[in-house]
């Protein structure tokens, strides 16, 4: 009896949390379902639903971030690069742009299409995009315009992952190894956790 | 207090006279550059200068601009991650004390190449003119890579 009732607790514990355990930050806590109304790379009105199926990995930034968001992107590149082909296949990035007044779905989709096929640049409505950020509680800055009129964006810097259905799984920072990311985005696409 | 008072106007005036006497020595050239890249996506994007900068004089040399004839603009930048948010400013100059380096790298100091004039391609040089504060100037070539290649 004492041990059925063992068995009982360690599988409620498993279910509870063993599966997932990612090596990169888990999300599915804090985070609410992908949803959002935007404007995709060829201009057509898109919602999260439409990016089902796959798993989506999002990044926030703007395309004349000169430092910061290519490098994150090619990091990203180089991440997919070392997963097999067919788990690949199953990966797609967004990169939604917090600057839609400068980044048109044309710009958007020049900048992404430089890192891979697995990219696909967003942009929108600025109420939209915020709608967006603040569900998922992340934040972006706009800073003065220069003489020139440029202006820099300060925003969030982790890819976050979610799975077939739109779900918060993890979020993946510049300190997370390479191996971490590459490990758990595996297991996402394999086991749909 | 009070000796703060007549303290710090003095510790002022010690440091311009030093660099006055270290006005007339030449950091520029006692500065070199290695592996210059300028990260640079398809587009009116600006792009991004890495290099290694190896101040092999004895003065300290500050790095306070650059130019190109292939944009309109090149400031000093520094990326930081500061609690998850991503941040950029724009730096007046970066010293390099006499025998160090300092890297320009990915995500930290680089140089912002802003409203290219004209189309570059991967693989191409563009002429870079570094400026000292002591007026030195030191043209450097940069390779333009893309930035998957960082």
């Amino acid at each position: 009896m004492v041990m059925r009732l063992l068995i009982l607790l360690v599988s409620l514990l498993l279910v509870g949390c063993g599966d997932r355990n990612w090596r990169t930050a888990e999300t599915s806590e804090i985070m609410p379902l992908l949803d959002f109304s935007l404007i995709d790379e060829n201009g057509q009105a898109v919602e999260a639903e439409d990016y089902q199926g796959k798993v989506t990995l999002v990044y926030f930034g703007y395309t004349y971030c000169p430092d910061v968001c290519p490098i994150t992107l090619a990091r990203l590149a180089g991440t997919l690069n070392r997963l097999d082909d067919d788990v690949r296949e199953d990966i797609q990035v967004l990169f939604i742009s917090v600057d839609p007044q400068r980044d048109t779905p044309e710009v958007v989709k020049r900048y992404t299409n430089a890192f891979g096929s697995e990219f696909i640049g967003i942009t929108g409505e600025l109420a939209e995009i915020d709608a967006l950020t603040n569900r998922m509680r992340v934040t972006y800055d706009y800073e003065e315009p220069n003489q020139r009129g440029d202006y820099i964006v300060t925003h969030t810097s982790a890819v976050f992952a979610f799975d077939r259905e739109g779900g918060a799984q993890f979020l993946i920072r510049d300190s997370h190894p390479i191996s971490d990311a590459v490990a758990d985005i595996n297991r996402l696409v394999n086991d749909g956790a | 207090m009070v000796s703060h008072l007549f303290k710090t106007p003095r510790l002022l005036a010690g440091g311009m006279l030093l660099m006055l006497i270290t006005a007339g020595h030449a950091s520029g050239q006692d500065v070199q550059v290695s592996n210059a890249r300028l990260s640079l996506l398809p587009g009116e994007q600006p792009g991004a200068g890495y290099f290694q900068l190896h101040n092999t004089g004895d003065e300290t040399a500050v790095l306070v601009g650059a130019q190109s004839e292939a944009f309109e603009d090149v400031e000093i930048h520094m990326s930081s991650d500061e609690n998850g948010m991503a941040h950029m400013h724009a730096m007046e100059q970066v010293a390099v004390e006499a025998g160090e380096r300092f890297e320009f790298a990915p995500k930290g100091h680089h140089l912002m190449f802003i409203g290219r004039k004209q189309a570059l391609a991967e693989g191409e040089d563009v002429e870079v003119l570094l400026q000292f504060g002591d007026e030195q100037r030191l043209p450097v070539t940069f390779e333009v890579v893309s930035p998957a290649a960082l």
